[in-house]
């Protein structure tokens, strides 16, 4: 079984739309906030409800029945939340990419800017 | 230009709901078909999305009720009931067909699958019997579907003993070890009592 703090890419993205969401955070709206994170990239419905089950599982998130809206022909929303657990391993994840982010910003060099619109093309071969 | 709302489809066309009511595990059935309501645009689109989420939404619960290490057993005893009988019903001449063993393991395979899904569309009340009733189904559908084929049969002997004893040994399995609960729901419950039982 995976460490609940070790957390993918996309259990990231998942993470961070339902702790942008906060109390609206349920399928549709997840969804919607992960396609627009993972941009370009295009994301199904049912690869998040997969994402959720296994963030459910492992701790990360909880998750509760709304009443049901007439716009969704009178079914309940499944909304979900953020745990402590959730939170931690989340919070480790970004100071990670943080961490990557520096490191890759000081290898390409400071002519370009931390957060400049020129960025280098990736190349692995790149000379020093 | 928009479509005004005449010309807009009114809903989710129903027997495709209907389909989907009976598709989706009761676990996730009220959520999900109504994200795809609120998702609707058109039929085409609607039943598309349909399409590319419920097969992933059941693989899910299935893996979130899976015990592997009951599924294990359960295996094992299913695949060791069919080697006896075949071993012991007719005197053991079914043991000089052809590809006996891989025979044998055609309707084990049909039961832990049968396992599997009935206990992903199941209660965690309910799966000690429903699990094994929709085995003892799948093992017989199996063997009405391969009966004709001189390649896969089984003697109807061996099929009666071992599924009687596989089954059994199934039951007794899940008597002995009923994790089937994901940990979440179990350590959801030990929180409520421990609330009932809290002075507040």
């Amino acid at each position: 079984m995976a460490r609940p703090d070790s957390l993918g890419q996309f259990e990231q993205l998942v993470l961070t739309a339902i702790l942008n969401l906060r109390d609206q955070a349920y399928g549709v709206t997840i969804h919607a906030k992960v396609e627009e994170l993972a941009k370009p990239k295009a994301v199904s419905l049912g690869a998040v409800y997969v994402t959720l089950d296994r963030l459910e599982d492992k701790g990360l998130i909880s998750s509760w029945l709304s009443d049901p809206t007439p716009e969704r022909g009178g079914r309940s929303k499944r909304c979900y939340r953020l745990e402590a657990l959730g939170e931690r391993a989340l919070q480790d994840s970004a100071v990670t990419a943080q961490r990557i982010w520096e490191t890759v910003a000081e290898a390409w060099g400071k002519e370009t800017g931390l957060w400049g619109h020129r960025r280098p093309k990736w190349n692995p071969a790149r000379p020093k | 230009m928009g479509t005004s709302p005449s010309q807009m489809e009114p809903g989710p066309p129903k027997i495709v709901e209907a389909a989907l009511t009976i598709l989706l595990p009761p676990q996730c059935r009220e959520s999900v078909l109504g994200d795809l309501h609120e998702r609707f645009v058109s039929r085409r689109q609607y039943i598309g999305n349909a399409i590319l989420t419920v097969p992933l939404v059941i693989l899910s619960q299935v893996r979130r009720v899976t015990d592997a290490g009951l599924l294990l057993l359960e295996a094992m005893a299913l695949y060791l009931s069919f080697c006896v009988s075949a071993r012991f019903c007719n005197g053991g001449i079914f043991l000089g067909a052809p590809n006996v063993y891989l025979r044998v393991a055609l309707p084990v395979l049909a039961a832990l699958i049968a396992l599997m899904l009935a206990d992903g569309y199941t209660r965690a009340e309910h799966r000690a019997i429903k699990g094994p009733a929709a085995a003892f189904s799948a093992i017989w559908l199996q063997f009405v579907m391969t009966a004709h084929s001189a390649d896969w049969a089984v003697p109807v002997q061996v099929v009666l003993f071992a599924s009687c004893a596989g089954i059994g040994t199934v039951v007794a399995l899940r008597a002995v070890r009923p994790g089937q609960q994901p940990d979440h729901w179990r350590g959801l419950r030990r929180f409520a009592w421990m609330q009932s039982k809290s002075p507040m």
